[in-house]
């Protein structure tokens, strides 16, 4: 078994309120085990806590509450190791403004104590990494938000760091180099087994790149699973959507079939929830042929991630 | 590569940092260069037209050029945080394994970089232009009045960073708010003995106090009423650089602890 890269136990955190501003308690007891090697993906709605538990896993906010371990170092004994050997990356990432692609690069491996012939050696193959290489001598205020975050992940690479916590690494980027970003990450993750933690609003992105998923509302784990497990766990209902003629005609019949509840939009269309495709598609498409329709065409909407997404959020009174 | 080493390079960082600051900002030079000129042009035309004799001269000039070498050097301590914060990149930078001593000593080796060289230029300046030399008393006074004053920028440029980390941006009022107290209570421009009794006892605590009676002894002026201004002043600018470092460790932990630190990221 892998060891584990993360592991946390009970972690609360609260911001403190200031003046008029109320306190904040943004997380409300995580725990969490994710192996090392892993891609794990973080979800939620916006102020569910995922920047935040990012924050104190990468040492740039304490925890009030909770024990919490990562690469093996206890996170508020050891946040000096840590760093050594964990980096991060935001979407938006901000970097000192007039300093050069290849300057940022140089002061950060010097951040982390790189002697200067590893400095140039991680320069020379981080730029190329993330084809940078024709604007190394650009400011980074002179660069588009596409190359910002292509540095900010060059930077982020510069120690090569065990694990990389990436908190909406592609956010307001185009596909393109969203694309290139994700292959990236995905590369490092199979060559070096580079843990990532990741944070996104984008389902596909989380759907490609992980390997489980945890979804995070008010400030708890509310569910951890692959998205395909995550798909199946909760119990979506598909939509068939039939075109064809006199559909009209089986409805009666429909009305029937267990678990399946069926709208005639009219004569040529009709919609239907049901609760599992591969159990009633036979019985509809058999009534319907039944009755006397012509079906011409069926289209079938899967449970996406985004479906998961929208149900995980809404607040349940089983959670 | 050994331990020392790697903080070596840490340290190195920092003053890589300030120096491509330098280097990219006109305004930073204009700050550490051109401001100081100033002040002692001014000042030392005034003096001419007061019809102040050379030992005037000499007592207003040395309060100029001492203010100038601790403006200089809290500068670029202060900088460093200043910039990360106007940037938004201080918690991409802190979250690199460095300390608050590897910050404070890359910057303030710039610092005396910086400081030496407005040294240089206003004593050459002055010099040339209002017949007052700085050197003409050895070189020890004025290695203990460089070293002094040195300190006390640290103390003043630490201090900063700590109220940076309190209140982000706007700490860069801190710096001009204690260098304007040491203006009118260190003796900059006139002895410390026409200020109100208890204004005197707050200059008693401020170390460039002493460390100008220290120099201004050499020029027949009194050495102040302890007679060990010297002593005095390093004492309590190690005091306050102590202090300031406490108060900085202290803020930094608690903008982690209250997520200032993100919030001043964003
Ligand atoms: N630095 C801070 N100071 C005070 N409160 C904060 C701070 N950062 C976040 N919060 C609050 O804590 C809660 C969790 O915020 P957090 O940024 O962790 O959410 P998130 O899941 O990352 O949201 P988003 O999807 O919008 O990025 C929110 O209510 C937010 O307002
Ligand atoms: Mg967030």
């Amino acid at each position: 078994m892998a060891a584990a890269a993360i592991q946390l136990h009970g972690i609360h955190k609260t911001y403190p309120g200031r003046g008029a501003v109320p306190p904040v308690h943004a997380l409300r007891g995580i725990d969490l085990e994710v192996d090392s090697g892993a891609v794990f993906c973080i979800l939620g709605p916006n102020g569910a806590g995922k920047t935040t538990l990012i924050a104190i896993l990468a040492g740039l906010l304490y925890h009030d509450e909770g024990r919490g371990y990562v690469c093996g170092f206890e996170i508020s004994r050891n946040r000096r190791r840590i760093r050594e050997v964990v980096n991060f990356a935001s979407g938006h990432s901000n970097l000192p403004d007039n300093f050069t692609v290849d300057e940022t690069l140089n002061y950060f491996g010097m951040l982390y104590g790189l002697a200067k012939s590893k400095r140039s050696r991680q320069t020379e193959r981080l730029t190329e990494f993330f084809e940078l290489g024709a604007y190394r001598k650009i400011p980074f205020n002179q660069l588009s938000t596409g190359l910002k975050q292509r540095l900010a992940l060059a930077k982020s690479l510069i120690n090569d760091p065990r694990m990389l916590f990436l908190d909406e690494p592609t956010v307001g980027l185009d596909p393109k180099v969203s694309r290139l970003i994700r292959e990236r990450l995905k590369e490092l993750n199979r060559t070096r087994q580079t843990t990532l933690i990741l944070t996104t609003h984008q389902m596909d992105e989380a759907e490609q790149m992980s390997d489980r998923i945890g979804f995070l509302r008010d400030g708890r784990f509310i569910r951890i699973a692959s998205a395909a497990q995550l798909k199946r766990s909760v119990r979506l209902q598909e939509r068939i959507t039939i075109r064809g003629r006199n559909l009209g005609m089986a409805v009666d019949r429909l009305q029937g079939i267990a678990g399946v509840s069926c709208t005639l939009l009219s004569d040529r269309q009709m919609n239907c929830q049901v609760d599992s495709r591969e159990q009633r598609l036979h019985s509809i498409l058999q009534s319907l042929l039944q009755a006397g329709a012509w079906i011409e065409d069926i289209s079938i909407a899967q449970a996406t991630l985004g479906d998961v997404f929208v149900k995980l959020a809404e607040p349940s009174d089983s959670d | 590569m050994s331990n020392l080493q790697s903080h070596l390079i840490r340290i190195n960082a920092f003053f890589f940092k300030i120096w491509l600051i330098t280097k990219k900002r006109v305004f930073h030079l204009f700050e550490i260069l051109f401001w100081p000129a100033i002040g002692l042009v001014s000042v030392g035309l005034l003096t001419r037209f007061l019809h102040l004799d050379g030992d005037m001269v000499a007592f207003v000039l040395i309060g100029v050029i001492a203010l100038s070498i601790v403006q200089i050097g809290q500068l670029d301590i202060s900088y460093v945080i200043l910039y990360s914060i106007w940037n938004k990149s201080l918690k991409q930078e802190l979250a690199a394994p460095v300390s608050m001593f590897h910050l404070i000593a890359g910057s303030w080796c710039m610092g005396l970089i910086h400081a030496l060289l407005v040294l240089f230029l206003l004593s050459a300046f002055s010099a040339y232009a209002f017949g007052f030399r700085l050197l003409q008393q050895g070189i020890i006074p004025i290695i203990h009045f460089f070293c002094g004053l040195l300190l006390t920028s640290a103390a003043v440029g630490i201090f900063v960073c700590a109220l940076a980390f309190r209140f982000g941006g706007r700490a860069h009022v801190g710096a001009n708010s204690i260098v304007s107290v040491m203006i009118l209570l260190s003796g900059i421009y006139y002895p410390v003995e026409v200020l109100p009794r208890p204004l005197q006892m707050v200059s008693a605590i401020l170390p460039v106090t002493y460390f100008l009676e220290y120099f201004r002894s050499f020029y027949g002026f009194s050495a102040g009423a302890t007679g060990h201004p010297l002593v005095l002043g390093y004492v309590l600018a190690i005091l306050y650089v102590t202090a300031a470092a406490g108060a900085l460790l202290v803020a930094v932990h608690d903008s982690k602890k209250s997520g200032i630190l993100l919030k001043m990221s964003e």
